[in-house]
């Protein structure tokens, strides 16, 4: 109880006296948005880690819910970025996850010009999940979590001294609180269907000359999971990501901010001995609409190397392998 | 107790990363003389060019906008903005040498891709 505590005094000491000290800018909304990385609370002392890599492009403009081809230019932005989570059960009903990303490149190019190129750390985030709810006969289980995301990566990069367009810098410049909540259940032996619902809060960003805020953001997900084999999982997730307009000075709202996406996110998941999982997934859009004119998402694959520790269990087969020892002495 | 070490270690990482830095001394050799733009207001996606003229010796020319992208470098630049930056937009150019830096700021209009004074 004394370390939850102090987590809690620290990170609330920690988002009030960082919270107005960011450089400015705007217009990037930071890391992507990491689709499968939602899961129940974990129990007591159980560990996961994850490695995500992923690559999107984008190439069109869109309009409303139409793509708008009348720019007198052909642009298009792609990213290849890693993302680091970690997750540790600290009792059975919280968890604590940490997690931070890392743009290898986040380029945008214009035909017949020279490419705009930004890389480096994105945001750090943070958060509480908790175990709400737990079923293990009816495998059901609620777990809501509260979160915030830090700017600490580049937000102000240059190339010759010219700062480089908002779109490929790599973090968003603003911290950004979260919530959101997990249900999962269990259908027979083989199958689950989940839902998830998040909510972000981008604090307000201020300076000399700069005054920008990030749209709320909603995103809402349905996910049917089927165990095809022992060792072979298959997702499918429908996620709908909404977000809404941006402000900046005097209080002006920015037309050509704000998004309403529905993705299709297959799913392959690989469970390999000691608990490493190995999952490639796919993010497509099957609708799109954009207020104004704005670069649309295009398509991302990523794939995700995940390792799990359950220290209690690696503990008792510690145990039971020092008995067979004693046993056989 | 260590886990309590580790999570101070973290919270003054992200205290150190998150402050704002700024190292730089204002130079009483570099002056200004100008800063103007050859369009103003700029339509989404057309560009204007800025020019600064100062003087002093190996002078260095950096560019910020708070909205907007740039193109080229120098005391010459091409400045664009999209449809997300409509608005009046600050550009600021800093020119330094080894005796510091100074700097100057010059507000663009950027107006909308559908604004029908455009057409």
């Amino acid at each position: 109880m004394l370390k939850i505590n102090a987590f809690l005094i620290s990170s609330s000491l920690l988002f009030f006296i960082i919270a107005d000290k960011t450089s400015a800018q705007c217009c990037s909304s930071g890391n992507p948005f990491i689709s499968d990385a939602e899961h129940p609370a974990l129990q007591s002392q159980v560990l996961t880690s994850s490695l995500t890599y992923r690559y999107s492009h984008s190439s069109q403009y869109f309009s409303g819910d139409s793509r708008f081809s009348d720019l007198p230019f052909k642009e298009t932005s792609y990213s290849n970025y890693a993302d680091l989570q970690i997750g540790y059960g600290i009792t059975n009903w919280l968890t604590l996850q940490a997690g931070v990303g890392y743009f290898f490149n986040k380029t945008l190019t214009t035909a017949g010009l020279d490419p705009y190129k930004g890389f480096g750390l994105g945001d750090a985030e943070l958060s509480l999940k908790f175990n709400a709810y737990t079923n293990p006969e009816k495998r059901f289980s609620i777990s809501p979590s509260l979160g915030v995301k830090l700017p600490i990566g580049v937000f102000d990069q240059e190339a010759d001294h010219v700062q480089l367009p908002i779109t490929v810098q790599p973090s968003s410049g603003s911290f950004k609180y979260t919530g959101n909540v997990f249900i999962s259940k269990g259908i027979g032996k083989k199958m689950a269907v989940a839902a998830f619902l998040a909510y972000e809060y981008s604090q307000l960003i201020e300076s000399d000359n700069f005054f920008y805020k990030y749209g709320d953001q909603w995103i809402g997900a349905v996910y049917f999971n089927f165990q095809a084999g022992k060792r072979l999982g298959a997702d499918i997730q429908f996620r709908n990501e909404y977000r809404a307009k941006s402000t900046r000075e005097h209080n002006e709202i920015v037309d050509a901010t704000g998004y309403n996406v529905i993705f299709f996110t297959p799913q392959l998941t690989w469970a390999f001995k000691h608990n490493w999982y190995l999952s490639a997934y796919s993010d497509i859009p099957i609708y799109k609409y954009y207020n104004g004119i704005q670069m649309s998402f295009g398509y991302s694959f990523s794939a995700r190397l995940t390792k799990k520790i359950d220290f209690i269990a690696l503990k008792a087969y510690q145990k039971s392998k020092n008995y067979d020892v004693l046993l056989r002495q | 107790m260590k886990k309590f070490h580790l999570l101070w270690i973290l919270t003054a990482f992200l205290l150190w990363s998150c402050t704002e830095k700024d190292n730089t001394r204002p130079s009483e050799e570099i002056k200004i003389i100008s800063l103007t733009a050859s369009e103003n207001p700029v339509k989404a996606w057309d560009t204007a060019v800025i020019t600064v003229e100062a003087t002093g010796d190996n002078l260095q020319y950096n560019w910020e906008a708070n909205h907007g992208n740039f193109r080229g470098g120098g005391k010459q630049i091409r400045y664009g903005a999209g449809e997300c930056c409509v608005g009046l937009n600050t550009i600021t150019c800093r020119v330094s040498n080894s005796s510091g830096e100074v700097s100057d700021t010059i507000m663009i209009r950027v107006t909308s891709y559908f604004d029908p004074k455009n057409k």
